[in-house]
């Protein structure tokens, strides 16, 4: 079933890249590689590389690193942790369409939370950072951020129970500094969940496209067009079948190179 | 009296507060716009416009009563989505649990990388075969149905539901199941009766995630329905891209409505969400 849904689509798109077939098209032919020249010539799709660059790199290591830290301090049990755990989940819990609406109208001036914080302070108030270049793709980043780094402190968390915490405690005694048990003995065994964590983020922010679809709809300009946007535009709003899906196979090799790069990562044995 | 002792003491309960602070801004910056969002959508907002801003406390439950005039299928829109969601999930665990039984107890090699596979798969954006998938179910005659969109569903999520209840199922002892099969018992009822109810809570827990990423998926129903089975997400952005004119507060309602169900999941099964866990922490 995976086979049919999943592998088979992914296996046709990238035969396909290499010709015209379209829904439309009852005679494709081999067209070589003239999708890709296509491609690579169009500015929309290098603004579109462009920007997924930036932003699924600072996606990826801030949620991580915001992840590791909230996973971090809820190590240890104390009163409250329980309901800490579960209050991580909720921002996942609205979908990327729900996202990006609520965080439509949170941006908006007239009842949204900046602006109450800038009228609070007697401050002038500020269109949406949505609409404005050079603030809308922080803006759809930051939103992306609020929604998974929570998600990635709950899945990081049961990571730092198998670490021996006599292993810990006899460092701190002899003195090794923070970084250097972090090094030794914390990423050893937390190696392996951080890897398919972030394995998971980096697909997620690769594909982003749901809450920008919402959110600006890949303007001002092309500032927030990533590739997912940009083959769904040109697949089902244009009907140039060949370059959205040619342009979609990009994020196939995107994914397999960094999954490639994962299992490698991954194939070192932790400490016994 | 005893200096190093005092010391140590209040460096811990510093500690502590550090830890308090930052966790404590963890939590209120996931939760409020959450907030923002239910306060609105019962016509609790504020004015920013007016200096100092002002918040207009007039509590009713209007915006409600229009979700469902303004989207006059909402309700339906509401029970294809706990419908498909519920069947997808039901596919892909049953599915998964299989694979991946099958998995655990196989002679093969290489086991880690295959599962690594799988993970890969799963973080795999659904638009990077979205195109393809349209025409694939298309040609398969499933456009548009039921049985299509759970199975397209299914597919996508089956590759996380494999690798995590791997993870599960790979700590698991063999005892119990090896008992089993010297008393005779079939391997149906070995899985059924024995290792099932064993994993019970991992598999409600990695349930539960594909319930959620299901009722939450968009680009799958986008490309695979057109409009005799239409779930929420896609409703709420027609909604919102077509006719531009929505208000917040009916919005906000809407949000508030279509997170309730999911939000009731998690509250009454938190207990067993927690034991979720992304695979085994050795596989290698």
């Amino acid at each position: 079933m995976v086979g049919v849904f999943l592998l088979w689509p992914v296996v046709f798109g990238f035969v396909a890249s290499f010709t015209d077939f379209s829904p439309f098209e009852p005679h494709p032919s081999f067209v070589g590689l003239a999708n890709y020249a296509g491609l690579v010539s169009d500015p929309y799709f290098r603004a579109a590389f462009r920007t997924i660059g930036i932003f699924a790199g600072s996606a990826v290591v801030l949620e991580l690193l915001i992840g590791m830290v909230v996973a971090w301090l809820l190590r240890e049990p104390f009163r409250g942790r329980g309901a800490v755990r579960v209050i991580l989940l909720l921002p996942w819990l609205v979908s990327p369409i729900g996202n990006g609406v609520m965080w439509h109208f949170l941006f908006e001036s007239s009842a949204g939370i900046p602006n109450h914080v800038l009228a609070l302070l007697g401050l002038p108030l500020q269109p949406s950072p949505l609409g404005l270049p050079g603030s809308a793709l922080p803006a759809t980043l930051a939103v992306e951020v609020w929604r998974a780094a929570p998600l990635a402190g709950f899945l990081l968390l049961p990571g730092f129970g198998v670490i021996p915490g006599e292993l810990w405690e006899q460092a701190t005694l002899e003195g090794v500094p923070l970084l250097g048990r972090l090094r030794h003995i914390v990423l050893p065994y937390l190696r392996p969940l951080v890897l398919a964590v972030a394995m998971l983020l980096a697909g997620a922010a690769l594909g982003a496209f749901d809450s920008v679809l919402i959110l600006t709809h890949g303007g001002p300009g092309t500032e927030t067009l990533t590739p997912a946007l940009f083959s769904f535009q040109k697949a089902f709003q244009n009907n140039n079948w060949p370059l959205g899906a040619t342009s979609a196979w990009f994020i196939v090799a995107a994914v397999m190179i960094l999954g490639g790069i994962y299992a490698a990562l991954s194939r070192r044995r932790p400490p016994r | 009296m005893s200096g190093p002792r005092t010391g140590w003491r209040r460096r811990v309960r510093r500690r502590g507060r550090a830890r308090a602070v930052i966790l404590a801004a963890v939590v209120f910056a996931s939760v409020l716009p959450l907030a923002w969002t239910i306060f609105a959508s019962v016509g609790i907002h504020p004015n920013n416009t007016s200096t100092p801003p002002t918040w207009t406390l007039a509590p009713t439950l209007d915006a409600y009563r229009e979700v469902g005039t303004a989207e006059r299928g909402f309700w339906d829109e509401m029970a294809a989505s706990a419908a498909t969601s519920a069947a997808s999930t039901l596919v892909t665990i049953l599915i998964a649990f299989l694979a991946a039984y099958a998995f655990v107890h196989s002679t093969m090699r290489r086991k880690a990388l295959l599962m690594q596979g799988f993970l890969v798969l799963a973080s795999l954006p659904v638009m990077a075969y979205a195109i393809p998938l349209e025409d694939t179910v298309r040609a398969l005659g499933l456009h548009d149905t039921f049985a299509g969109l759970v199975l397209t569903q299914a597919a996508i999520f089956a590759p996380l539901a494999v690798y995590v209840l791997y993870g599960y199922l790979s700590e698991a002892s063999f005892d119990f199941e090896e008992a089993a099969r010297l008393d005779g018992a079939s391997p149906w009822r070995t899985i059924s009766q024995v290792v099932l109810p064993m994993n019970a809570p991992g598999v409600v827990a990695t349930a539960i995630v594909i319930f959620v990423l299901c009722w939450n998926s968009f680009l799958a129903p986008l490309v695979v329905t057109t409009s005799r089975v239409r779930t929420i997400p896609l409703a709420m952005s027609d909604f919102f891209t077509v006719d531009r004119e929505l208000e917040w507060p009916s919005a906000a309602a809407a949000l508030v409505v279509t997170l309730l169900p999911l939000a009731a999941v998690v509250a009454l099964s938190h207990r067993t969400l927690r034991r979720f866990l992304l695979g085994r922490f050795d596989i290698s």
